[in-house]
């Protein structure tokens, strides 16, 4: 009976075999995404870091603890504060929830952040996997557009000027800017219907649109021939075509047949014996290692530091000084030079920038000695917004003055 | 069906298809914008001249609106709400001048740009006084540095 019942739903030979193996990821939705073996060479955390899928675990986490968290918070300025308070001394969990919460998104930041210069260093952006680099660039903005508007919701004076700068940012926009700010905030200034509004993008909205990115993604990491190989190891090549091509023609009517040719569109001609291994186990158990990992590295910050909380939000004081979130603190220093120029231009141009960047990079080489302009400029911009960003984390005090940040009453981290 | 017919229907459904998405997107966008804004009202009474004698400017703070009083020229109101980006400046009494927290804008008495990234002056509001005798300041309509309201003691 058991047994039957199991068979009902594992259809797949038992995994003690090798067909077996395959059939396990073959047959269920939720592994299929994996192919049925994968290059050792893949599997090497030096490849990777393991950073897409940690990025995903830290997304599930999100959802998960974000859900939580919905069950005791009302998107209206007079409770959100006071559900805020409660979470911190009343639900049982709530602290360790929040914080869970506030530190999974800020390593989200981190780990996409590595992840783009992991892919951009592997050159794997190139020929056939630029349309998946530019989904990748969509789904950095989310998760940014995410942070920007989950970070209104506690209502707090951090919150709400940090929210009144960016949007006003938003407005200096030329053109669509006003109409852009007004609809964002339901109104002219930051009140009831802003929380409302940036509460259904946060928990509706842009988590659907993640989750429909995020499934392009890891779709198109298959159909594109899956990770690319090493930047030293051999070329890739296009697979070669079938034996027999079939033709198009009006004339002709189409079975799958024509279309599945059971091989990717790209791939690395190696002997298959040696250099890969089945999904099952070797694939699984190290994505199940980085879900831990990850999962752990989450929780010991939520047990060690407390998701900060400032004064209730206070619309005719502004603190002193008053800063964003620590990864937009470089956007922050540059704004303090220029308005337009850098809240609205440069940012623009840098997201343009990255998501054409396939398209303008004709070099088709991986490796890295054929790249050295494009890695040196690349890291030429990461490290002036660093710095941009360490300015305004411990060099900038009251009044958005220099300070030293050892001198007493220095601004501490955002 | 032939193809001339074929292809005039298609057209006409593919363009009826378009207006349609069209609509639908022109009312939501339109539905996006509130019809009422429950938002502090931009004229609004500060109270009677006696409680602000001269001396000190008086910030109101559901207003963000900085009210001065000087004994010679009488009544001006000047914005708090910083030119760069919305944030609300401080009145400094020692340096006379306001201060931005959030970029370092700072402001000269007058509202002019004194430093930093503010690319307007602090916008100055009208002061009238009502029909019952308080002063009244209309965010809705801007006036130069210039303007006072005398009010006979
Ligand atoms: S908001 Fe005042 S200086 Fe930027």
């Amino acid at each position: 009976m058991l047994k039957s019942i199991l068979r009902s739903i594992f259809r797949g030979d038992p995994p003690s075999t090798q067909k077996g193996r395959s059939e396990l990821v073959f047959y269920n939705l939720w592994l299929h995404i994996h192919p049925a073996k994968v290059r050792k060479e893949h599997l090497k955390l030096r490849h990777t870091g393991y950073l897409g899928f940690v990025s995903f675990f830290l997304l599930l986490i999100l959802g998960a603890t974000g859900l939580a968290l919905m069950f005791y918070y009302h998107p209206y300025p007079a409770m959100a504060y006071q559900d805020m308070k409660d979470l911190q001394f009343v639900v049982f969990l709530g602290p360790f929830l929040r914080n869970m919460h506030r530190w999974a998104a800020q390593l989200l930041v981190v780990a996409v952040f590595l992840h783009l210069c992991r892919v951009f260093y592997a050159g794997a952006y190139k020929e056939p996997r630029q349309f998946n680099w530019v989904v990748g660039v969509l789904l950095l903005f989310l998760v940014l557009t995410l942070s920007f508007t989950g970070y209104l919701l506690p209502w707090d004076q951090k919150a709400f000027w940090a929210i009144t700068v960016g949007t006003n940012i938003v407005a200096s926009a030329p053109l669509v800017g006003p109409v852009v700010k007004v609809l964002l905030l339901g109104g002219h200034s930051l009140g009831t219907q802003a929380l409302l509004r940036f509460y259904v993008l946060h928990v509706v909205v842009l988590p659907g649109l993640a989750a429909a990115l995020v499934m392009v993604h890891l779709w198109r990491i298959r159909k594109d021939g899956g990770l690319a190989p090493s930047p030293s190891g051999p070329e890739e090549i296009s697979s070669p075509p079938r034996e027999t091509p079939i033709p198009s023609s009006p004339e002709k009517t189409y079975g799958l047949m024509g279309i599945v040719t059971g091989k990717p569109t790209f791939e690395v001609l190696v002997p298959e014996e040696e250099e890969a291994v089945f999904s099952y186990p070797y694939a699984f158990l190290r994505e199940g290692a980085a879900f831990l990992a990850t999962s752990a590295a989450v929780m010991a910050l939520a047990l060690l530091y407390n998701a900060p909380l400032s004064e209730v939000a206070d619309p005719s004081k502004t603190p002193n000084p008053a800063k964003a979130p620590w990864y937009f603190l470089g956007v922050q220093e540059l704004l303090s030079h220029s308005p337009t120029l850098s809240g609205i231009l440069l940012p623009s141009l840098m997201v343009l920038a990255l998501l054409l960047l396939p398209y303008y990079d004709w070099n088709p080489s991986r490796r890295p000695k054929d790249r050295v302009l494009a890695l040196s400029l690349f890291a030429l911009v990461v490290l002036s917004y660093l710095v941009l960003l360490l300015i305004g984390l411990y060099f900038r005090g009251a009044g958005w003055a220099w300070v030293w940040p050892w001198a007493k009453g220095a601004g501490g981290a955002a | 069906m032939n193809r001339r017919s074929f292809l005039s229907l298609s057209t006409a459904s593919a363009a009826a298809l378009l207006a349609t998405a069209g609509m639908g997107l022109a009312g939501f966008f339109r539905f996006l914008f509130p019809g009422v804004f429950y938002e502090p009202a931009r004229r609004f009474k500060a109270g009677y001249p006696a409680d602000f004698p001269p001396g000190q400017p008086v910030f109101l703070p559901a207003e963000k609106v900085y009210l001065f009083h000087d004994p010679a020229k009488g009544f001006s109101a000047a914005s708090a709400v910083c030119t760069h980006l919305g944030c609300t400046v401080q009145w400094s009494e020692r340096d006379r001048q306001f201060n931005c927290p959030c970029h370092g804008s700072v402001f000269a008495a007058d509202g002019a740009v004194l430093r930093g990234p503010a690319p307007r002056p602090l916008s100055w509001l009208e002061v009238t006084l009502s029909k019952d005798g308080q002063l009244q300041i209309d965010k809705n309509r801007p006036v130069t540095d210039a303007y006072h309201l005398l009010v006979p003691a």
